[in-house]
């Protein structure tokens, strides 16, 4: 009685807090398949108002109230935010069997009329009860729970049953329970055909209170799946199976707080028993259709969902042999786990190495989203201006049932030439390597060998010149040698050579205090200078000549006639005055020498 | 006669011997002008003043150094070691041209390694790479007018003693100058048909034929010495260190050699 005073005064308490919300009244019975022996649990739950209006007792002639109603209220603050309930109860009895229906309930407040929902209820005379509607019951081959207060209802849900290959199907797994404590997941389902990715799972799910067929339940989101078909055709998910710890209550009075502490998920309740119950899921049937083949495009891989991509670059402007990173950035929702990004069509200057992948999946919202990386390092092997043109990226998006094509950005990269010291650190040898951090030496200031652009030495007179120098005193050498020896050693040769000189020298004038002596003198030695001469480059004995011998030699010598005569003319007249009595005068004398110098000297061209 | 025409040509060479200097002198300072850009981090003027110097007809190995420098600086090294090969032409000991030659040799693509030659043909090439072919010319009139000077004096003086000795040196002159022969005619070759060249274009594919849509055989890249084997029209036959065969354009390869225009 404690309890029901210390709530009172709570409520109390709390009316004057509660603001003026709208009502909300839902029916609802313990189970809706009974056989006419058993008794039923009506309840009406008003929520929202804190003041509650009365609710009269649901009049039907197919059920009879046999006690109640009780009452119970409960207050709950849940964020700073409070809210009101309260539960009434009758337990009734049908009057009969068939399909029956606890008629609505209809009550009036604050001017305005609320209607409970209609229960329809299932009456049979047997106590073997048929399984409840089709997707939402337990498979056949599990054994139905035998008391109504263990019931548990796993169902697999899914949005839709057909959709296309790639799409993500979410696959939610809900179980609709009483009494339970604690479940246990005895196997998972398995998804032939599918890239699946799971939610996480709360350790705690949320409770919920839902109407299943008219049956009040509790529901728990146990497990959330996210389906990928890989192929088409039918496929099918396997059920997920779990062992349930159901309470059950035993015998004895029920308090209006029995509820509140049998919640499965608190504390020990109070005088109840376990039990384990499996429960499991019907398998689900999808039909996966293939992707539409009009308007797919070339480049299409197989992404589904919606996606946007972006590519970035570190730089606009690098050296040669220096790398740089190009990125394509794919995001979005969708089958992150099957795209491909084709690669971009890169110049032979470039050595491209195979792309990092990366990918990440974010299962924290309503869909499965993810980012995909591809991370490129590039190194331009040349300078210049390279151009790295765009990709363009494919997916289909279901929604609109259209595929779509996003070009990526290109760039034009300028390549500078590199910095070729840091570079090149191959295939040196130690002194290489030395060298590398130096520079070049500097200039010449100035240049002291200007020589003719293409010069050919051979072309160089010096070059000739000197050579036929070298040449020329080698021969000189030779004459001179040669000439010296046949002077020492050949006779006539030296007399030859010798004859003008010594003629010349024989060839005196007359001199300036001249005397008869000197007249006989001079003309002596005029006349042996031409016999000398005639007999030196003759080559005959110089003693005893007469005019007769030097005439004969001089013909032999085949000299001209006239000249033979004059030499021989010449030869007589000095004979003839050089043993004259008389003098000759100056003139005469001097004519003398002239003449003989004359003949001396036709002579030389001869002889 | 023979005194005319000696005085002629005498008169000729006079005549040309201001031309000649007033050139060089345009020369020299072009030469210096370019260094002055040089100096002014303004290495393409460098460059055309340096190449204009060239143009006027005369080379040393300085300018072509200094040139290698300047397209260094500018980032051609194709260019650069052309030039750099053309001044170790003139300054074969020049121990900054060698280093600036290795150096911009370490940054080229292709690392082609010659296989190796019998030692006695690597001492033969550089002996002859010893000198220009200007320097074996002066050494071989040399040893060709000390043996004719002592020849003559073998020839006219009477000696008491030392007439085998001087024999001696006259036969060893004769072998000097024979054998001096050998490494000018080369160093010649060398110098007048350059049969090597430096790859200019940054990479070029060399081709099995000399025509434009023959198959490619392999790429050789800027900088890159290469032996000349053939010419054809403007399409060179050239031959990597390591053996390997191939036709490539005139315009991507520079020869190194005085003739190269």
């Amino acid at each position: 009685m404690s309890k029901q005073l210390i709530c009172s005064l709570l409520i109390l308490l709390s009316t004057s807090l509660l603001t003026a919300q709208e009502l909300r009244l839902r029916a609802s019975v313990n189970r809706n398949q009974v056989t006419d022996q058993d008794r039923l649990t009506f309840t009406v739950d008003i929520e929202g108002v804190s003041d509650f209006p009365d609710i009269p007792p649901p009049e039907s002639p197919d059920f009879v109230v046999i006690s109640g109603p009780s009452h119970s209220s409960s207050i709950q603050i849940i964020n700073g935010q409070m809210s009101a309930s309260k539960t009434i109860t009758w337990q009734i009895a049908p009057t009969r069997t068939g399909q029956l229906q606890i008629p609505p309930i209809s009550i009036r407040y604050k001017g305005k009329s609320y209607q409970t929902n209609a229960v329809p209820v299932t009456v049979s005379t047997a106590r073997t009860r048929a399984p409840s509607g089709a997707p939402s019951a337990p498979s056949a081959d599990t054994p139905a729970p035998p008391a109504t207060s263990d019931e548990v209802i796993l169902r697999a849900s899914v949005p839709q049953n057909s959709i296309f290959k790639g799409e993500q199907l979410l696959v939610t797994f809900e179980l609709f329970f009483r009494n339970v404590r604690a479940y246990d997941v005895k196997k998972l389902p398995e998804a032939q055909g599918f890239w699946v990715e799971n939610y996480p799972v709360n350790d705690r799910p949320v409770i919920t209170n839902e109407t299943l067929n008219g049956v009040a339940y509790k529901k728990a989101i146990l497990r959330q799946m996210a389906l990928f078909p890989t192929t088409t055709g039918e496929l099918t998910i396997d059920p997920l199976v779990i062992e349930c710890e159901v309470l059950v209550s035993n015998q004895r009075r029920r308090s209006i707080f029995d509820d509140f502490f049998n919640d499965p998920f608190f504390g020990d309740p109070f005088g109840t028993t376990s039990r384990m119950v499996t429960a499991r899921s019907a398998p689900v049937k999808i039909r996966v259709q293939p992707l539409p083949e009009d308007g797919r495009p070339a480049v299409f891989s197989g992404a589904v969902g919606q996606y946007r991509i972006e590519s970035r670059i570190d730089t606009l402007r690098t050296r040669q042999d220096q790398a740089l990173t190009l990125r394509y950035i794919v995001q979005g929702a969708g089958n992150i786990n099957a795209l491909q990004l084709p690669p971009p069509q890169l110049p032979n200057t470039v050595e491209v190495f195979a792309p990092k992948i990366n990918k990440q999946i974010d299962n924290s919202g309503k869909t499965i989203r993810g980012t995909l990386t591809y991370e490129y390092v590039l190194i331009p092997r040349q300078p210049g201006l390279l151009t790295i043109p765009a990709i363009i990226f494919s997916y289909f998006d279901p929604q609109t049932r259209r595929y779509c094509q996003l070009p990526t950005r290109s760039y034009a990269v300028q390549v500078l030439p590199g910095d070729q010291l840091a570079t090149r650190s191959t295939g040196l040898n130690k002194s290489e390597v030395a060298m590398l951090g130096q520079d070049i030496r500097y200039i010449y200031r100035n240049s002291s060998h200007w020589q003719t652009r293409g010069e050919n030495v051979l072309y160089r007179a010096w070059f000739w010149g000197l050579n036929s120098l070298a040449l020329l005193i080698v021969l000189i050498a030779v004459g001179w040698r040669w000439w010296t020896d046949k002077l020492a050693t050949d006779n006539t040769f030296a007399r030859r050579r010798r004859a003008w000189m010594l003629a010349q020298e024989r060839l005196q004038p007359l001199g300036e205090d001249h005397t008869a002596l000197d007249h006989h003198l001079c003309l002596a030695r005029w006349q042996q200078a031409l016999v000398g001469y005639i007999a030196d480059r003759l080559g005959l004995p110089a003693a005893g000549l007469g005019q007769r011998e030097l005439t004969s030699a001089l013909q032999h010598q085949k000299s001209k006639p006239e000249l033979i005569e004059r030499t021989a003319r010449l030869l007589e007249e000095l004979e003839a005055q050089r043993f004259a009595p008389t003098a000759l005068t100056p003139e005469a004398c001097q004519e003398f020498f002239q003449r003989t110098q004359e003949l001396v000297k036709q002579l030389s061209r001869v002889l | 006669m023979k005194q005319k025409s000696i005085l002629c040509w005498l008169i000729v060479w006079l005549w040309t011997v201001p031309v000649w200097a007033n050139v060089a002198a345009d020369c020299e300072r072009l030469f210096e002008q370019g260094n002055a850009a040089y100096q002014n981090e303004d290495y393409l003027t460098a460059i055309n003043h340096y190449e204009a110097a060239l143009h006027l007809g005369y080379e040393s190995g300085e300018i072509y150094f200094n040139l290698g420098n300047a397209y260094y600086r500018n980032g051609r090294l194709g260019l650069a070691i052309l030039n750099y090969e053309r001044a170790a032409l003139y300054l074969p000991h020049d121990a900054n041209v060698l280093f600036n030659l290795q150096l911009a040799n370490l940054q080229i693509k292709d690392r082609v390694t010659s296989p190796p030659q019998f030692f006695l043909i690597q001492w033969g090439q550089r002996l002859v790479n010893f000198w220009p072919a200007r320097v074996w010319a002066m050494l071989l009139t040399v040893a060709v007018l000390l043996t004719a000077g002592l020849f003559a004096v073998y020839w006219l003086i009477e000696l008491r003693r030392g007439r085998s000795l001087l024999k001696g040196l006259i036969g060893a002159g004769l072998v000097v100058a024979s054998l001096l022969l050998i490494p000018l005619s080369l160093r010649q070759r060398l110098e007048q048909h350059p049969a090597q060249g430096i790859i200019l274009s940054p990479g070029v594919s060399s081709l099995a034929a000399p025509q434009p849509g023959s198959t490619e055989l392999f790429i050789v890249h800027e900088g890159t010495k290469v032996r000349l084997l053939a010419e054809d029209g403007d399409w060179y036959k050239i031959e990597l260190l390591d053996g390997k065969q191939g036709w490539i354009r005139s315009g991507d390869l520079g020869r190194i050699g005085h003739s190269d225009p």
